[in-house]
């Protein structure tokens, strides 16, 4: 009692210790940075995309300041305005397209940063197209010659219309040109009304009608985009891709499609700071929270319709998981099958894959199968998704049926066999239906499991629940609904999946009483 | 009929069957009694063949079931097994358990299973129970369900395992008595039991396991009353023995004494028991055949039966004829005899230590 109370105390003192400097560190801000230059002392936390090319600007710029990598875009400005990371360097326009879209508690700060940067389409090393970077080069000529180039610029970089024009395909394509994107960089590439759309987009659709080709986009993070292009999975990017000497020693690259500049992205601790900061003290009052809940629970689902997104992330989600639900205790079943009487070899493949599949992280294992071992093979990355997540919940069958059966014990067995069932029989009959009760309730949380982990497969151009959030979210500047409804998802899918199991264990394992079962057949 | 011939059973760090030689005849209920570790429980289990012999045969209506290629599932659907901790299946209630197995193996209609089932049943006396699952039950009926299911397969042969090991001692009787029923159709029984009294009122023959083989064969009355060998005799008898030998000048008789009383302790020998043989011991090889013997060793046996409280000392030595009656020392010889029941001493001049003195206490 006396050691239970003194202990809450202690607990009680270093929640508050710990409570106090996270406020003190949330606080440290308060003056505000009004310049460049005082970026660059030690002590400030600069953020620059993972996959960008701006750390070597920020490093050579601010070499005092401390960088950190941040995911895209989207969850860079937000950290900004939250105050989580000093200041955002990135491209100028995107910046400012954000800020034109409703992004609030942030600032640009004056002046741009090094020399800025050149974007080009990559080309893959290995695409089976003839000479496209040459085919390439000659369309951005040409379009740029007869005023084209100007016109996409306009639209898209200047007046942000947003508003995609009709361009025909190729009415007898030749070849077909898959092209990867990502949909995560206003006004580069991005949705629209739930349509691909962007300067990158137009740019690609034009060069394939121009080309005579057919057009595929394949959906990719940043981080993958470049390994699927060298495993040959798209035949270019068209991604807002910078050139840097990095890429250029492992992919090609056009001539440029635009010149941008690098400007920094801080909190805005000015005037309307207050009413902006991720609109805090907006929320804290009643009507404001009311409106800014209704703003953006527009934003995230009515507008461009944009709820269809969310239900085609769910299908994948849910197809993704059934599918692999169903094989994975398939294969594991069979697998235990083969194992189960404890042949030497069968087992110590198994016990040695599990090992693999068990020791290393979902994302890894899916990354390797998706840019390694089917690198070379034309595999959508749906069917990549679904063999990793069969794999993995292969392995947790097997070793739940393993458990389960070993709690049964050898006795039921001999017991059968002292009755005449044959293995076979006796394991079907008389084992299994004792093994599967221990069985259920770590295949059911196994199952909930599954659905989690299968938020990964954005990594391999699926899009998924997940990733359908990310792309909404690139697009309204706004965490809050986004988030919460993935998440709301990601609960009704776990609940309606483990609602059917259930069905399914009442009607296979419930007690039959008087009047059911074994008197039913016996009295006909 | 099964013929056993050289059967063996050789784990890596044991050998419970060295060598079992036995005919079973058709309608014989055999007991198969012994201590513990012995291969009684082995030795049914490789009949059924739940266990694989290492060596020997197993003949069974003529064909060698431990052959190589030959399918045991035949064999066993001709054998019944009740085990010592039942092993009920526990998805299913009373009824399935027992008409599963007639369903699955001998095809019969579930109208035809279940009314065996049934008659099974009352004839264990449990018919009230068809629907409840086995752990709704206690073990004593338990066993009985799991004799019903064994007989509902229609068996040449039963054998048991210890059928009432794992029971609570009150539920003990119910199971045996539902045996004690079987025992008297015309199936082939073989029984793995601890219970003398109970293998003696049903059996027909008894095998007393010891050695790693059948150590003695025969009929319940030669086995319990007139064992041949001397396991068999110690074992039937429950005999308790402790072997001391006492040699050299600087032997530690205290020491001796302490060991009688922990042999004393661990089989519950009364006081007055206890306090006697240790008064014989002392007399015995401190006063009547030391002096005599000098440093020549001498071997005291002390057995008592936990049977019928008899204890008996047993003084062997070597050396020329010698009665302790006629030591020099009388009052320690009467001191002896007035203790004790009976004394006497005899010379087999053939053996290692030719004298012998026997006390009984």
């Amino acid at each position: 009692m006396k050691i239970g109370r003194s202990m809450s105390v202690i607990l009680m003192i270093l929640l508050l210790a710990s409570s106090a400097l996270l406020l003190g560190a949330s606080g440290r801000q308060e003056e505000g940075i009004t310049s460049l230059e005082q970026l660059n002392q030690p002590g400030i936390q600069i953020g620059v995309a993972s996959d960008s090319t701006e750390f070597d600007i920020v490093q050579k710029e601010f070499p005092k300041a401390e960088i950190v990598y941040t995911k895209d875009l989207m969850s860079s400005f937000i950290s900004v305005a939250q105050g989580k990371i000093d200041a955002f360097v990135s491209n100028k326009l995107n910046m400012e397209l954000a800020m034109k879209n409703g992004l609030e508690g942030v600032r640009i700060l004056d002046g741009t940063i090094g020399e800025g940067n050149v974007g080009a389409v990559a080309i893959s090393p290995v695409t089976e197209i003839p000479d496209l970077k040459n085919q390439i080069n000659q369309f951005l000529r040409q379009i740029k010659k007869d005023g084209t180039l100007d016109e996409i610029r306009e639209r898209w970089l200047v007046k942000h219309d947003m508003i995609m024009p009709e361009i025909p395909e190729a009415a007898d394509p030749k070849l077909r040109l898959i092209v990867g994107t990502t949909g995560l960089s206003e006004p580069f590439n991005c949705y629209v009304d739930g349509e691909l759309s962007g300067y990158d987009i137009e740019l690609a659709k034009r060069f394939a009608l121009w080309a005579d080709m057919s057009l595929a986009f394949k959906i990719y993070d940043y981080e993958g985009i470049i390994a699927a292009a060298q495993g040959g999975d798209v035949d270019c990017i068209f991604a807002n891709l910078y050139v840097t000497p990095e890429r250029q020693e492992v992919i090609e690259f056009s001539d440029p499609t635009y010149e941008v500049e690098v400007a920094a992205m801080v909190q805005d601790t000015g005037s309307g700071a207050a009413a902006n900061r991720q609109g805090s003290s907006q929320k804290a009052t009643g009507a404001g929270f009311l409106n800014y809940l209704k703003e953006s629970f527009l934003k995230t689902f009515i507008r461009e319709d944009r709820w269809q997104l969310f239900v085609e992330g769910i299908v994948t989600t849910l197809l993704l998981t059934i599918l692999s639900i169903l094989l994975g205790t398939l294969i594991g079943f069979c697998v235990f099958l083969i194992c189960r009487r404890g042949n030497r070899v069968a087992n110590t493949i198994t016990r040695f894959c599990i090992w693999l599949i068990e020791g290393m992280p979902v994302v890894v294992l899916l990354m390797i199968l998706y840019y390694i071992v089917f690198a070379g093979a034309k595999i959508p990355g749906t069917a990549v998704s679904v063999i990793a997540f069969t794999l993995i919940f292969a392995a947790a069958v097997f070793s739940m049926l393993k458990a389960g059966v070993a709690a049964v014990g050898t006795g039921q067995m001999e017991a059968a066999y002292a009755l005449g069932y044959a293995d076979r029989k006796a394991f079907f009959k008389i084992i299994l239906p004792q093994a599967l009760p221990h069985v259920m309730p770590s295949y059911k949380s196994q199952i909930k499991s599954l659905i989690k982990a299968t938020a990964v497969v954005g990594y391999v151009a699926v899009q998924d629940l997940t990733k359908m959030g990310d792309i909404v979210r690139s697009r309204t500047y706004d965490a809050f609904f986004p988030l919460i409804a993935v998440a709301v998802f990601y609960f009704l899918l776990a609940g309606f999946l483990i609602w059917i199991v259930n069905r399914i264990e009442i009607r296979a394992f419930a007690r039959r009483r008087p009047g059911e079962g074994a008197r039913k057949g016996s009295e006909s | 009929m099964i013929e056993l011939e050289h059967l063996e059973k050789r784990y890596k760090n044991a050998v419970p069957l060295a060598d079992v030689n036995a005919v079973i005849h058709d309608g014989e209920v055999i007991s198969i009694i012994g201590p513990s570790g012995t291969g009684k429980s082995t030795l049914i289990r490789c009949i059924d063949m739940l266990e694989r012999p290492t060596g020997g045969k197993i003949i069974l209506d003529g064909e060698n079931i431990c052959a190589r290629g030959y399918d045991v599932t035949k064999a066993r659907r001709k054998m019944g097994m009740v085990f010592q901790s039942f092993h009920l299946f526990g998805h299913l209630n009373v009824i399935e358990n027992i008409m599963q197995a007639q369903v699955d193996i001998l095809k019969r209609s579930k109208k035809e299973a279940y009314e065996t089932g049934m008659k099974l049943l009352q004839r264990v006396g449990l018919a009230s129970k068809e629907n409840n699952y086995p752990d709704e039950l206690s073990g004593g009926q338990q066993q009985r369900i799991a004799i019903a299911r064994t007989l509902a397969m229609d068996p040449e042969v039963i054998l048991f395992d210890e059928p009432t090991s794992a029971l609570d001692p009150t539920m003990v009787g119910e199971v045996q008595s539902v045996i004690r029923d079987l025992a008297r159709m015309d199936k082939t029984m073989l029984i793995v039991t601890h219970e003398m009294n109970f293998a003696r009122a049903i059996c027909s023959r008894v095998f007393y396991m010891d050695q790693g083989g059948i150590y003695e064969d025969g009929t319940p009355e030669q086995i319990f009353d007139h064992p041949q060998r001397d396991l068999t005799k110690r074992f039937v008898q429950n005999l308790r023995v402790l072997t001391l030998t006492i040699d050299g000048e600087y032997f530690d008789m205290a020491g001796a004494g302490t060991e009688i009383d922990c042999y004393c302790l661990q089989n519950d020998i009364p006081p007055r028991t206890k306090y006697r043989i240790c008064l014989a011991v002392e007399e015995l090889a401190s006063h009547l055949l030391r002096p005599v013997l000098a440093h020549a060793p001498i071997r005291i046996t002390v057995e008592y039966s936990g049977k019928d409280g008899n204890a008996e000392v047993l003084a062997f030595y070597g050396g020329d004829k010698f009665d302790p009656a006629h030591s020099g020392n009388g009052f320690s010889y009467q001191v002896l005899q007035s203790t004790v029941s009976s004394l006497s001493y005899r010379y087999d001049p053939d053996a290692d230590q030719p004298n012998v003195v026997k006390v009984l206490i």
